[in-house]
């Protein structure tokens, strides 16, 4: 034991590094907090995309159950009390329904095999403020 | 000690070999967390990286990820991308730092495994044109750590017993 311990020596070089790795996570995760205070829609959809293109939008605000079919077969979501999930799929290890419960902007559902990728987004998103901006300031590029 | 080419070319095929069972057997493992894996196929690359230098580590680990979509014949997939922009990337920086930072292979592995994270969420943001991707990073960094750390210690604990067999100059360090 005393000599696997030889093995997992670190420098002041390697310890600085694991510092800012944890910092930039940290912040990241702080922005993401901090931009989701800020943008949370009153009426909120689940936009599901498949291969890039929009299948469904999906009210928050009603519970439901929904089917959509993907690359490797039937994906079913699920909404309740204001959230969303992934509640069966077909994919070798189920992450996304791993992934639980969804009920925030910026934080998407992922199911790579299947190509799908679940977003919250604000209902009235074409009276967004911020939305309409961006959209003005690609027009004039 | 004297490498001819021969010697390096069968070296080459030998650690991608291992790299490609490595990669292929990896999800088979349960870890505590679903969807974390340790990136036991990285410990190849820093093992060509530091036994044949730069270039031998980027052929072994484009050929790994390349060779090991096809065999799960999910080659030019999403995954395949994803695993390929990541491995790019974490090549060139494990490259980059080892040769203007003085970081120790456990550091390497670290930045290794940040930057592979990096590399596959900037390759779905992109194909799925979605920035808010970027939400599984944070979880995905902290994680970086320990495994980084692992596949470290693995990487050294390889290394000595190639030492031991003969073959490496004394003044490899670590």
């Amino acid at each position: 034991m005393k000599t696997l311990w030889k093995y997992a020596k670190m420098n002041r070089h390697d310890v600085i590094l694991l510092g800012i790795v944890a910092l930039c996570a940290a912040l990241i995760y702080a922005g993401l907090f901090i931009f989701r205070a800020q943008n949370s829609p009153r009426e909120k959809v689940a936009v599901v995309r498949y291969q890039n293109r929009e299948v469904m939008r999906i009210d928050l605000s009603k519970d439901g159950v929904y089917t959509t079919e993907a690359t490797l077969g039937t994906v079913t979501i699920e909404v309740k009390d204001g959230a969303v999930r992934v509640e069966k799929e077909t994919s070798p290890y189920h992450y996304c329904s791993l992934r639980g419960w969804v009920k925030q902007t910026a934080d998407p559902i992922v199911c790579l095999p299947n190509e799908l990728v679940i977003t919250i987004e604000g209902a009235d998103d074409g009276n967004d403020i911020n939305l309409r901006c961006t959209r003005t300031v690609r027009k004039n590029w | 000690m004297h490498q001819n080419r021969t010697k390096k070319l069968v070296t080459e095929a030998l650690l991608l070999g291992a790299a490609i069972l490595l990669q292929m057997i990896e999800p088979g493992l349960p870890l505590a967390v679903p969807g974390v894996k340790l990136g036991l196929a990285n410990i190849i690359g820093m093992i060509a990286l530091f036994l044949n230098g730069a270039g031998s580590m980027l052929r072994v680990n484009l050929m790994r990820v390349l060779l090991a979509s096809l065999l799960r014949g999910t080659l030019f997939g999403t995954a395949f991308w994803l695993s390929l922009s990541g491995v790019m990337l974490s090549s060139v920086m494990v490259i980059t730092a080892r040769k203007f930072s003085k970081l120790s292979v456990i550091g390497l592995s670290v930045l290794s495994s940040v930057f592979h994270c990096l590399g596959q969420i900037l390759a779905v943001s992109v194909i799925y044109e979605n920035v808010y991707l970027i939400s599984y990073l944070p979880m995905m960094w902290i994680l970086s750590i320990p495994t980084g750390m692992l596949t470290g210690i693995l990487t050294r604990l390889v290394f000595a017993r190639i030492h031991k067999k003969g073959g490496i100059e004394d003044d490899i360090q670590l």
